[in-house]
C-alpha cells in the first residue's frame, strides 16, 4: 500500500512546471519519502489518500502561479510601448469584431432556437404553405408525427382598436410546439399582455373586441413565445374555429379546399422516425391529393420538402454551406489580414527583444516557457481585441437590429441580432486563435535565436538581399493580396446594390402618397366593404388636390420583389404552348398606371369597369415590357390569352418596367391583373393601399382624404399614410446599410495593409542603416537608395496583387458554382472594379511605402557606420 | 517584487507563520520544518510536502527566507538537503506578526475579564 503510494506520488511530483520541477522537484519527492512511513502511522489511510491529494492539488496551483507571472510580465512588457498595444487592440477588435457581427447575423437567423419550444430539433416545417385537405392528412400519421399543426400567419387582427399580428391556428398548435394551454378562445403573447393590457391578472376570460366581433381571451402564452416564426412575430393566437365572417381568411372554404394553399404546417416527429421517411410520407399525400397535371413543372421532382422547423424560421439545409462558406471566406480574409499585420509587428518588436530572450535562454529558462511567454503577451492583446471586438459587435448588431424593424414589410418583422452567450463564446474562441494565431510564428522565430552572436553587440546587422522569402515577405504578399480579395469582394457587393437603389423605381415618386385601410377587419361585412370602396373612389376623385388615385395591395418598389409564379400561353396558331417561369403576379386598380405617371406602350391600362371581378367573361391582364418579351416575343401581345394556375387572362395592355435591374440580374416578368371587388374582402396583411398623385407637393391631398374617410366611417383606421419617397427610402435602409457595411470592411483592409506595409518598410530601412550608410558613403545618390528601398515594397505589392486578383477570381468562380443568381451578377462586367481595385491597392501600398523609405534617404553615413 | 515594510505582510497566512517560526531558531530543511511544526502544535497541523514546497518557494520569492549555505555540524548533516534560513526582513515579519498576535490575544483576555 505504501509503496504504491509512493509510485502514484513520484509520478504526481514529475507532473510540476519545468521551473518548479527543477528547484523542488527532487526535495518534494525525498520528503515524501522521508514521511510517509509516518504519515501512515499517524493517520492511516487517510493520510495517503491526503498527502496525495496535497500534491495533486499543488501542481495546478503551481501552473497557474506561472501564469501569473506571464501574465504580470506580459502586462508590463505591454504598457512599455502602449502605442502598439493600442494599435493592435483596435486592429484587432476590428478583425474579431466583424466576424462576430457575422456569426451574430447568423446565429439569429439560422441557429437560434424557437423560444419556448420543447424539443425543437423534432420539428419539421413544410418548405411550401399547403391546404388544410393537406395538413388533415399528415396528421393521420401517427406513427411518423406525435403531433401537427396547421397555421396562417403571421396575420393582422384589429384587436380593439390596435392592429396586432397573430396566427390562425388549430387546435393543436400548442401541444406540437410543446406546452399546453387550452385554444378554445383567443390567447395572447406574455409581451402582449404585459404591454398592451398591463400585466392585468384578469386578462384570461375577459371579452374582447377582435376584429369587430366578441371573443373570449382563453390564455396567456409562456413568456418568450411569439409563434412559430419568430422572426415575423405573432401576439396573438386565433383558433380556426372562428367564424368566416371574423377572419377573412377563413372564407372561400378555406378549410375544405385542397387547392387552396394558404396553411403552414408544423410538425412534431415520433421519437425514433425520420425526418427522411416522414417526408416521403408527405410526399405521397401531396402526390395523392394534388392529382396529375396540376403545377406541372414541380411534377417530376418532389412535391413536398420537410424541413427543420425549430428554429427562428424553417431553414433549408443547402442553404447553410452557401452561406457559411462566403461569410466564412470574407471573416477568414479580414481576421487573417489583421492578424498577419500583428504578427508582423511582433516580428519586428521580437527583433528589438532578441538580446532579452537571448539571455533569458542562456540563463536557463526553457524554449518551451519562453513560447509561452510570448503566446501570454499576444493571447493578452488578442482578448483585448477580442473584448473591443464584442463591444463593435454589440453596436453594430444593436443598429442593425433597430433597422430591421423599421423595414417596410407588410408584417412586423423581430430580428434580434444582438449577440448572445453563444457569440460571445465565438468571440473568445476567436480571440484565442488569433491571438495564438499572430503569436505563434513570431514567439518560434523568435525562440530559435541562436544566442551567441545576439548577445555581442554590433553583430545584430545581417546584410541581406531583399529578394528573400523569409517569415515578414510572405506574410506581407498574404496581406496585399487578403486585402485585394477583399476589396474586391466588398466593392463588388458595394456597386451592386447602389444600383439597386438607383433602380428599384422607375417611376416618377415625387407627390406620391400612401395610406393603407382594412375595413374587413374593422368589422365590414364583404358587402359592406365592397360599398365603401365604391364611395372612396367617388369622394377622392373630387377633391381638387388630387390628380389621380388607384387601388392596390402591396405598392410597387418592393426590393425583394420576386418572380415566384407560373404562366402559360396556350397554344395559337403554329405556336406550340409556352410556359414561362419566375413571374411575378401583381395586382392593380384602376388608374393605377396613370397615377404613378407610367405611360402604356400599347393597349390601355385597367378602368373602373374591370374591377368588377367575376361578372366580366374573361379577366384582363397588363403585361410588364419583359413580361411581354418573354411571353410573345416580338409578336403583338393584345387581345393574347395567359393562364395562370386555374384563372385566364386576356392581355390587354402593355406597361413599360416600373422595377429595373438589380445587381446585373433583370427584373422578374410581371402580370398585373386587376383588382376585384372580392380581393377588397380578402386584403393581404399590409391591408389594401391607396396611392395618391397630388396636384401639388405638401400635404394637403393626404389630409383632405383623411377627412373624406372619417366623414364616411370614423371607426375605420387609417395606418401606414406616408410618402411614396419615404416608402422606397425606408426599402432602401436594408441597401444603404450593407453597402456602408461592406466597403468599412473594404476600406479596414485597405487601411490595414497599408499600415502593414508601411511598418515593413520601416523596420526593413532600419535594419538595413548600415548597409544604407556604407552605399552611401561609397557614393550611391540619394534617389538610388530610395530606388533601393522602394523595390523591395513594389515586389511584395506585385506579387500580392496577383495573388489576391486570382484569389477574388476564384472565389467568383466559386460563387457562381454555388447559385445561378450570383453568376449572372458576377457576369455583369466590372472592368472598375477589377482593374480600379488593384490599381488603388497598389497606389495606396507604395504611397505607405515611400514615407518610411524617404527616411533612408536621410541617413548619414558617417553615423550609421560609427554602430560597427 | 520585493516589499521591504514588514506591516505589508500581516496578517500572514497560518502556513507562512508556521514556517517563519519554526526557522526563527536555526536553519532547518523541509522534513525538519514539517515535523517542528507538527510537534508544536501536537499533532494537528502538518504541513504536507507539497503545500510545504509551494510554501517556501513564496516565501524566498518574497524575499522572507533564503537558501542558506551553512551547514551545520557534520554528523547531523544530510548533504542531500536544502536548509532555509529567515533572512533579516522575514525576521521583521515574524516579529510583526508575533506583535500583531499578542495584542490580539491581549484584547481576549481583557475582554474575558471585563465579562467576570
Amino acid at each position: 500500500m505504501i509503496r504504491f503510494c509512493l509510485a502514484v506520488y513520484r509520478r504526481l511530483a514529475r507532473a510540476f512546471p519545468h521551473e518548479f520541477q527543477i528547484v523542488y522537484g527532487a526535495d518534494v519527492v525525498q520528503l515524501g519519502e522521508d514521511a510517509i512511513e509516518d504519515i501512515a502511522k499517524m493517520h492511516g489511510v487517510f493520510g495517503l489518500v491526503r498527502l496525495l491529494a496535497d500534491l495533486a492539488w499543488r501542481v495546478p496551483v503551481e501552473y497557474f502561479s506561472e501564469i501569473r507571472q506571464d501574465l504580470i510580465y506580459a502586462l508590463r512588457v505591454l504598457a512599455k510601448s502602449p502605442g502598439v498595444a493600442v494599435a493592435a487592440v483596435l486592429s484587432l477588435g476590428l478583425g474579431i469584431g466583424v466576424p462576430a457581427v457575422g456569426f451574430s447575423e447568423i446565429n439569429a437567423l439560422l441557429l437560434r432556437d424557437m423560444p419556448g419550444a420543447k424539443d425543437p430539433k423534432q420539428l419539421l416545417a413544410t418548405e411550401h404553405s399547403t391546404s388544410y385537405v393537406h395538413f388533415e392528412r399528415y396528421h393521420d400519421h401517427r406513427e411518423l408525427f406525435s403531433g401537427v399543426t396547421a397555421y396562417i400567419g403571421s396575420l393582422p387582427f384589429k384587436f380593439e382598436h390596435e392592429r396586432v399580428f397573430g396566427h390562425l391556428v388549430s387546435p393543436e398548435y400548442f401541444e406540437v410546439i410543446g406546452f399546453h394551454l387550452a385554444a378554445d378562445g383567443v390567447v395572447i403573447s406574455e409581451r402582449f399582455w404585459r404591454e398592451h393590457l398591463n400585466s392585468a391578472p384578469d386578462a384570461v376570460g375577459r371579452s374582447v373586441r377582435l376584429n369587430g366581433h366578441l371573443v373570449t381571451i382563453s390564455g396567456v402564452a409562456p413568456k418568450d413565445f411569439l409563434g412559430a416564426t419568430p422572426v415575423a412575430p405573432a401576439d396573438i393566437f386565433v383558433p380556426i374555429s372562428m367564424q368566416a365572417e371574423l377572419v377573412p381568411e377563413l372564407g372561400n372554404n378555406a378549410l375544405r379546399r385542397s387547392d387552396l394553399k394558404v396553411f403552414s404546417v408544423l410538425m412534431r416527429l415520433q421519437p425514433g422516425a425520420t425526418a427522411k421517411s416522414a417526408n416521403a410520407a408527405a410526399d405521397t399525400i401531396a402526390r395523392q391529393l394534388d392529382g396529375e397535371g396540376f403545377e406541372a413543372d414541380r411534377k417530376k421532382g418532389q412535391q413536398v420538402r420537410l424541413l427543420p422547423g425549430g428554429g427562428a424560421m424553417p431553414r433549408p439545409p443547402e442553404l447553410l454551406p452557401i452561406i457559411f462558406g462566403f461569410m466564412g471566406t470574407l471573416m477568414a480574409l479580414i481576421l487573417g489580414i489583421s492578424c498577419t499585420n500583428l504578427a508582423n509587428l511582433l516580428l519586428a518588436k521580437a527583433a528589438a527583444r532578441r538580446k532579452e530572450i537571448a539571455i533569458r535562454l542562456a540563463v536557463g529558462a526553457s524554449r518551451f516557457r519562453l513560447i509561452r511567454q510570448l503566446l501570454t503577451e499576444s493571447v493578452l492583446l488578442a482578448l483585448g481585441g477580442g473584448v473591443a471586438g464584442f463591444l463593435f459587435a454589440w453596436w453594430l448588431t444593436s443598429a442593425a437590429t433597430t433597422m430591421y424593424h423599421k423595414f417596410p414589410t407588410p408584417m412586423p418583422i423581430d430580428l434580434d441580432v444582438r449577440p448572445d452567450w453563444t457569440v460571445f463564446a465565438f468571440t473568445f474562441a476567436l480571440a484565442v486563435i488569433a491571438g495564438v494565431g499572430f503569436g505563434l510564428a513570431p514567439a518560434l522565430a523568435a525562440t530559435k535565436t541562436d544566442f551567441g552572436p545576439a548577445l555581442k553587440e554590433g553583430a545584430v546587422t545581417q546584410l541581406r538581399g531583399y529578394r528573400r522569402f523569409g517569415l515578414r515577405n510572405l506574410l506581407m504578399v498574404y496581406q496585399v493580396s487578403g486585402s485585394l480579395m477583399l476589396l474586391i469582394i466588398t466593392g463588388f457587393i458595394v456597386l451592386g446594390f447602389s444600383n439597386i437603389s438607383k433602380s428599384i423605381a422607375l417611376f416618377d415618386s415625387a407627390n406620391l402618397y400612401l395610406l393603407s385601410i382594412d375595413p374587413v377587419r374593422d368589422g365590414y361585412s364583404p358587402n359592406q366593404t365592397a360599398q365603401l370602396f365604391e364611395k372612396l373612389r367617388e369622394r377622392l376623385q373630387g377633391i381638387p388636390a388630387v390628380e389621380s388615385v388607384a387601388f392596390t395591395d402591396v405598392p410597387p418598389g418592393n426590393v425583394f420583389a420576386m418572380g415566384t409564379t407560373v404562366f402559360t400561353v396556350p397554344a395559337a396558331g403554329s405556336e406550340p404552348a409556352k410556359i414561362v417561369k419566375s413571374v411575378k403576379r401583381d395586382v392593380a386598380g384602376a388608374n393605377y398606371f396613370r397615377t404613378l405617371r407610367v405611360k402604356v406602350t400599347a393597349g390601355r391600362e385597367f378602368s373602373a369597369r374591370d374591377e368588377e371581378g367575376a361578372s366580366i367573361a374573361v379577366q384582363p391582364a397588363i403585361l410588364s415590357e419583359v413580361a411581354a418579351a418573354a411571353m410573345f416575343g416580338s409578336a403583338d401581345p393584345i387581345g393574347r390569352r395567359v393562364v395562370n394556375e386555374n384563372d385566364s387572362f386576356e392581355v390587354v395592355g402593355v406597361v413599360p418596367n416600373i422595377q429595373g435591374e438589380t445587381m446585373g440580374v433583370k427584373p422578374p416578368p410581371a402580370v398585373f391583373v386587376p383588382l376585384t371587388k372580392g380581393a377588397y374582402t380578402k386584403p393581404p396583411s399590409g391591408g389594401m393601399t391607396l396611392m395618391v398623385r397630388a396636384a401639388a407637393p405638401g400635404g394637403d391631398a393626404i389630409n383632405e382624404i383623411r377627412h373624406e374617410i372619417s366623414g364616411i366611417d370614423p371607426n375605420l383606421s387609417v395606418f401606414n399614410v406616408r410618402t411614396m419617397n419615404e416608402y422606397l427610402d425606408q426599402g432602401n435602409t436594408l441597401m444603404r446599410w450593407t453597402s456602408m457595411v461592406y466597403g468599412g470592411f473594404g476600406i479596414f483592409g485597405l487601411i490595414l495593409a497599408s499600415v502593414g506595409l508601411a511598418g515593413v518598410t520601416a523596420y526593413s530601412v532600419a535594419q538595413r542603416r548600415q548597409e544604407i550608410g556604407i552605399r552611401m558613403a561609397l557614393g550611391a545618390r540619394p534617389g538610388q537608395v530610395l530606388r533601393l528601398v522602394m523595390k523591395e515594397g513594389a515586389t511584395l505589392v506585385m506579387v500580392g496583387s496577383v495573388v489576391g486578383f486570382l484569389g477574388a477570381w476564384a472565389i467568383g468562380r466559386l460563387l457562381s458554382a454555388l447559385s445561378p443568381e450570383m453568376a449572372e451578377a458576377l457576369s455583369a462586367k466590372q472592368p472598375l472594379l477589377m482593374i480600379g481595385a488593384p490599381v488603388l491597392l497598389a497606389a495606396l501600398a507604395m504611397l505607405a511605402c515611400y514615407f518610411p523609405a524617404r527616411r533612408s534617404t536621410g541617413i548619414d553615413p558617417v553615423r550609421a557606420l560609427r554602430q560597427e | 517584487m520585493a516589499k521591504s515594510d514588514p506591516q505589508a505582510f500581516l496578517p500572514l497566512k497560518t502556513n507562512w507563520f508556521h514556517v517563519l517560526l519554526s526557522l526563527s531558531g536555526q536553519e532547518q530543511h523541509g522534513y525538519g520544518i514539517m515535523n517542528e511544526v507538527l510537534e508544536r502544535s501536537g499533532g494537528k497541523i502538518r504541513l504536507w510536502p507539497a503545500t510545504l514546497y509551494g510554501t517556501l518557494k513564496r516565501l524566498i520569492d518574497v524575499e522572507l527566507i533564503e537558501e542558506s549555505d551553512d551547514r551545520p555540524a557534520a554528523e547531523f548533516d544530510d548533504a542531500r538537503r536544502r536548509y532555509y534560513r529567515l533572512t533579516k526582513l522575514g525576521r521583521r515579519v515574524l516579529d510583526a506578526e508575533s506583535e500583531r498576535l499578542e495584542d490580539l490575544v491581549g484584547i481576549l483576555r481583557k475582554r474575558r475579564l471585563e465579562a467576570l
